[in-house]
């Protein structure tokens, strides 16, 4: 069952509305919006993903991860 | 027979007491407004214009005649396909978000008519739904026959029919500020917030700018109806400073409230047609510069003249006009197909101009159009290839003021996550969140886009979103005016070819 999820990546000008898998890692998600946001922000290799004011692992699944329908997690460079 | 100067005060102020009900039976609070008090708090009540229907009606008649004249010489359509495009399609998102919402004002006034708390407000109030009438009737006339040239101009009469997403928006704030509302909130929101603070971004920013781009036509509208609205947004002042007398942490509290909700919306509806839709040398100012010189610096004054403080979020405020409307504008570009008219990327001459006038921010900005302008680079000109620089996941909004999430900076967007009474709610800012809380019961049931698709209310494939939610057809859903045909990014198709 998708999780539906607010992500919003760094450079870009608009929160988008991203289903995640319970069991992909949060470094697929965070490739997962990255390329929904391709049009405006350019893909940066490293980038860290972060959740509830915490910068997560990134093998960690959606599950593991806690994630809820309905949160924001936010795509960082740098 | 009486003279006009002692007929006027007795038709103007003519209240009575009541012998077989009470007065709060015929002033209910629930639709009067608060704070309720007995009319001898409001008996005082007046305004500068006292005109007389005789009056009212001469004057509007030698107005409306103007207006057609200007209609008769310079609009027919060859006039108005001389205007540039991006101007034209400037034009068709004041078709669409002017007329009805005008006509939810007939509404707002009619219930001041009957509801407000004075004989002389009741009056006034009148008159404003007369001149509400009339702005729904005239861009009607100007801008509906335009669908002869251009079918984006049927919005003029669909747009707050349909579950378009700025329409939803659009709706959520007229409703709740003027079809929804007590006298009290109404007046002051509307004819005080609404018409003193924000209607000169329309009125006289919009006027100049269809001057400097030749649209006699449009300017001339507009400066008929601001005539109006100049008299009938008397209304809220003596409204506001009675209320102020009597409560004044609920005046304030309105003040801040619907200068929020204001400043949401016409930062879209002028914003964008100031920094993006006029040509750089027909702009004589940018969107932030006229708003700081007509509206910030006005406000605060009339502010201080009714002893009221600053709304809480002035900084946060001060520093959206450096980019809110900016994010807006790229957002809907890349999600133009989702509206109901077109688009036109900035190039180099109007990034740089862009540049000078909004420093603090426009390198994140630039690098976004840059981007959305390699895309087209990439695939090539042509309307085929609108969709390829187009987006595809599902854009997101605010479960109050129903806009994008796109507040805040590229940098760091300013969403907020709020749980309350078990559901989830999320809002692109600080003061949206703050106006939720103070009337959750008020909210809370509303349902952004989302929500809706999330809901199985409205379908989550974009073609099908498109068609049979907002009601666009591939004829009218917005696209780049030049379809990526831009001679500076180096892949300019001869049109002739």
């Amino acid at each position: 069952m998708p999780v539906p999820l607010y992500g919003f990546l760094q450079g870009d000008t608009v929160g988008l509305l991203i289903l995640a898998e319970e069991t992909e890692t949060l470094q697929a998600l965070a490739r997962k919006l990255q390329d929904a946001a391709s049009l405006r922000v350019a893909a940066r290799g490293a980038v860290r993903l972060v959740y509830k004011d915490k910068t997560m692992d990134e093998g960690l699944t959606v599950a593991q991860a806690g994630f809820e329908a309905l949160d924001r997690f936010d795509v960082l460079t740098g | 027979m009486l003279s006009r100067e002692e007929w006027l005060p007795l038709a103007r102020k003519l209240d009575w007491n009541y012998s077989y009900v009470r007065e709060d039976e015929v002033f209910p609070e629930v639709i009067s407004g608060r704070p309720w008090l007995p009319h001898s708090e409001w008996k005082d009540w007046e305004e500068s214009f006292k005109t007389s229907y005789r009056e009212y009606v001469d004057n509007q008649y030698e107005k409306d005649m103007a207006v057609q004249a200007v209609r008769d010489a310079v609009g027919r359509i060859e006039n108005v396909q001389k205007l540039a495009l991006p101007w034209l399609n400037s034009l068709k998102i004041h078709a669409a978000a002017l007329p009805l919402a005008e006509f939810t004002g007939v509404v707002g006034n009619l219930r001041g008519a009957r509801f407000g708390r004075d004989s002389a407000w009741r009056t006034m109030a009148t008159f404003g739904a007369l001149d509400e009438y009339r702005h729904t009737q005239i861009p009607l006339l100007l801008f509906h026959p335009l669908l002869r040239l251009d079918s984006q101009f049927d919005w003029a009469h669909k747009f707050y029919h349909t579950n378009n997403w700025f329409a939803v928006a659009a709706r959520h704030f007229i409703d709740e500020i003027i079809l929804g509302q007590n006298a009290i909130e109404f007046h002051i929101a509307t004819n005080f917030v609404f018409e003193t603070g924000f209607t000169n971004l329309q009125f006289v920013g919009l006027a100049s700018l269809a001057r400097e781009s030749s649209d006699h036509m449009f300017e001339r509208m507009v400066t008929s109806i601001q005539t109006d609205e100049a008299r009938h947004a008397q209304i809220g002042h003596p409204v506001l400073a009675t209320v102020m007398k009597h409560d004044p942490k609920y005046a304030q509290y309105l003040v801040d409230k619907w200068f929020w909700r204001n400043w949401r919306l016409f930062s879209i509806l002028t914003g964008l047609s100031i920094d993006y839709l006029t040509a750089p040398d027909q702009r004589p100012y940018s969107f932030k510069e006229f708003m700081e010189e007509w509206i910030i610096d006005q406000f605060l004054r009339t502010l201080d003249e009714f002893g009221l403080e600053k709304p809480w979020y002035w900084d946060l405020l001060l520093d959206e006009l450096d980019i809110y409307h900016h994010m807006i504008y790229a957002s809907a570009y890349s999600y133009r197909a989702t509206l109901w008219f077109n688009f036109v990327i900035p190039g180099p001459a109007e990034r740089k101009w862009l540049r000078h006038k909004y420093p603090k921010y426009w390198d994140d900005m630039d690098a976004v159009w840059e981007q959305i302008s390699e895309r087209w680079r990439t695939v090539g000109p042509g309307a085929e290839n609108e969709f390829a620089v187009h987006g595809t996941a599902m854009p997101t909004f605010c479960d109050l003021c129903q806009l994008p999430l796109s507040a805040g900076t590229p940098r760091k967007n300013t969403a907020r996550v709020l749980v309350h009474a078990g559901r989830k709610y999320i809002f692109c800012s600080e003061p949206c969140q703050w106006i939720f809380l103070h009337e959750p019961e008020r909210y809370a049931s509303h349902k952004d886009i989302v929500k809706r698709v999330l809901s199985g209310e409205a379908p989550a494939e974009l073609p099908k979103l498109l068609t049979e939610y907002f009601n666009l057809t591939p004829e009218t859903w917005g696209k780049d005016v030049h379809h990526g045909n831009y001679e500076w990014l180096g892949n300019r198709k001869d049109p002739a070819a």
